[in-house]
């Protein structure tokens, strides 16, 4: 029976982890947040090692918390983040998503730093503060870096975080012996979408979606071993997805793989998600590494890479890239199923809509249909904001619950 | 010989037949050796990137298929423009570079929004019965594309 507006407007009848107000996808003042709660506590990726490979190579990041970034491998190889502002009159320092810098010279007045964060000149400095300023006081703003799990570069804008290994825990041990070879990425693009950066990590922590995909339906869920798959959440936020055997050549045009993943059983498929918006995706010969960074509660980027082995030959490098393209990448079937599956969202809970709430209901002893996956998330997001995620703006007292 | 517009229209001829999803019609241009390929070049890894590559095969699977996917449906419109028209007499052949705008339109108000730009490489098979293609590599500058797509520019 359909519902009149008072019947769909009321709280679920579920427990109040089990559902979220839809006003967490929309809410700017909830936005920003999570960008200063959320973003900028956690240990985020910024880009791969693979990206920086010689003395003095950069990449600039925009942190989901606001902040723009400079990831540069120094002299002695080390790879070191600073915020992308000269500290002088504020201006960008490198414009460029990528590029080469011995000295890092702000266009504006000259002023040049080098890869360590030292300021190295001052144009006319001398003659204009006299001893009153100098380059050993206007240094960049160093963000903690480090590198682990698949050689990724990730960042923390907060000074006091804990290590990345206890942020990460155990939560990568079922990929931990496939990244022990060196990684090199091979694809990279990114996706603007319409929508809320938790909309694209529940995609990723849910696999109830495999409704949407064609290619999963015939070579998973019709498959032996599907529904055994099995959800494990870990501190912090984080969650994993066991292996099942994927039956790839159950796709007209796809094909069983060749050359596989170090490790990995053939067809096999691990899947992790790190809070708050990255998620490791290994299956066939690739790793699919996704990073979700929010432009504002409504508007999100999502930087994709794949990745294979710094060792391939170019004949595993050409077979890795046609396995990524078969579902990934912009013209991948998968892929594009996803992000339809977001945009959609995006479109019919933005604000005032009508939408109140968002049902992760589901329980299946944690297989592969549960949506404990969510609801992990949610627990963390809860407990870092405050409140439940049922209850944001803390109407019914979750504050003390979420505590 | 001057093959330029046989050539010319031979390209033409498979961009409004992938526009009209007319797939049989834009396979029956293609020789039976027919390699597909959509690339770009990434400055952020330092890397040309394939994101699509089939042969004749793999393309008529790829069509057959996507009636079984959730896809976009707002209708392309594929400018292209030839550039350069280079025979090769004695291969049989002609090197064909040319300028791509791929337009969409929603199919909600009809709103056109340029989709992505990009070079056209063709390789055609230049014989008595015509000219055929026998490799594409769509070159995208465009490598920002939203929500991405399912069918082949």
């Amino acid at each position: 029976m359909s519902r009149n507006e008072a019947e769909w407007s009321k709280r679920p009848q579920f427990p109040q982890t089990h559902y979220v107000n839809s006003a967490i996808y929309t809410d700017d003042g909830l936005f920003k947040e999570e960008q200063s709660k959320i973003f900028n506590k956690c240990w985020i990726i910024a880009c791969h090692e693979s990206e920086l490979p010689s003395p003095y190579d950069y990449r600039t990041f925009q942190h989901p918390g606001g902040a723009p970034l400079i990831v540069v491998r120094g002299e002695d190889m080390k790879i070191r983040t600073f915020l992308n502002i000269c500290p002088h009159r504020g201006n960008t320092l490198l414009y460029e998503p990528v590029g080469n810098a011995k000295r890092i010279t702000c266009i504006f007045h000259a002023w040049s730093f080098d890869t360590a964060g030292r300021c190295i000149d001052i144009s006319r400095g001398k003659q204009g503060y006299q001893d009153r300023f100098g380059c050993d006081q206007a240094g960049l703003r160093e963000i903690r870096t480090e590198q682990g799990f698949g050689g990724f570069v990730w960042v923390n804008m907060d000074d006091g975080a804990c290590t990345l290994r206890e942020y990460i825990g155990d939560a990568m041990q079922l990929l931990d012996e496939h990244l022990e070879a060196p990684l090199e990425v091979f694809h990279y693009h990114k996706a603007v979408v319409p929508t809320n950066y938790k909309l694209w990590h529940d995609t990723n922590s849910e696999f109830y979606h495999d409704y949407m995909h064609y290619f999963n339906r015939a070579t998973g869920m019709m498959q032996p071993g599907y529904f055994d798959r099995k959800y494990t959440g870990y501190p912090n936020g984080h969650a994993s997805v066991g292996s099942m055997t994927i039956k790839y050549d159950a796709y007209d045009g796809s094909k069983e793989r060749g050359v596989g993943w170090p490790g990995l059983a053939p067809g096999g498929w691990v899947l992790i998600d790190i809070f708050p918006g990255m998620t490791y995706n290994l299956r066939t010969s690739v790793l699919r590494m996704d990073t979700a960074v929010p432009l504002g509660p409504d508007k999100l980027v999502i930087e994709f890479r794949g990745l294979g082995l710094k060792s391939d030959t170019p004949e595993q490098r050409a077979e890795r890239i046609r396995d990524h393209n078969v579902i990934w990448g912009p013209f991948g079937r998968n892929l594009h199923e996803d992000l339809l599956g977001v945009y959609g969202q995006g479109r019919a809970m933005r604000e005032r809509s009508g939408s109140h709430w968002v049902i992760h209901g589901r329980e299946e002893h944690s297989t592969i249909h549960d949506e404990v996956g969510m609801r992990h998330f949610y627990a963390e997001w809860s407990r870092r904001m405050g409140r439940l995620a049922s209850d944001p703006f803390a109407e019914s007292g979750s504050a003390q619950r979420a505590a | 010989m001057d093959h330029r517009h046989a050539v010319s229209e031979l390209i033409a001829r498979s961009m409004l037949m992938l526009d009209a999803k007319d797939f049989e019609g834009y396979l029956s241009l293609c020789d039976e050796q027919y390699r597909y390929r959509i690339s770009a070049h990434s400055p952020e890894i330092r890397k040309d990137m394939i994101w699509l590559e089939h042969d004749k095969l793999g393309m008529r699977q790829l069509f057959a298929n996507l009636p079984r996917h959730n896809s976009d449906q707002s209708p392309l419109s594929r400018h292209v423009t030839v550039y350069t028209v280079e025979a090769r007499d004695e291969e049989q052949q002609a090197k064909v570079v040319s300028a791509l705008q791929v337009f969409r339109t929603s199919n909600d108000g009809g709103v056109t929004e340029l989709f992505a730009v990009g070079k056209v490489h063709d390789t055609v098979k230049l014989g008595p019965d015509g000219p055929r293609l026998l490799a594409r590599d769509v070159r995208l500058d465009t490598r920002m594309l939203g929500y991405g797509h399912h069918i082949p520019f």
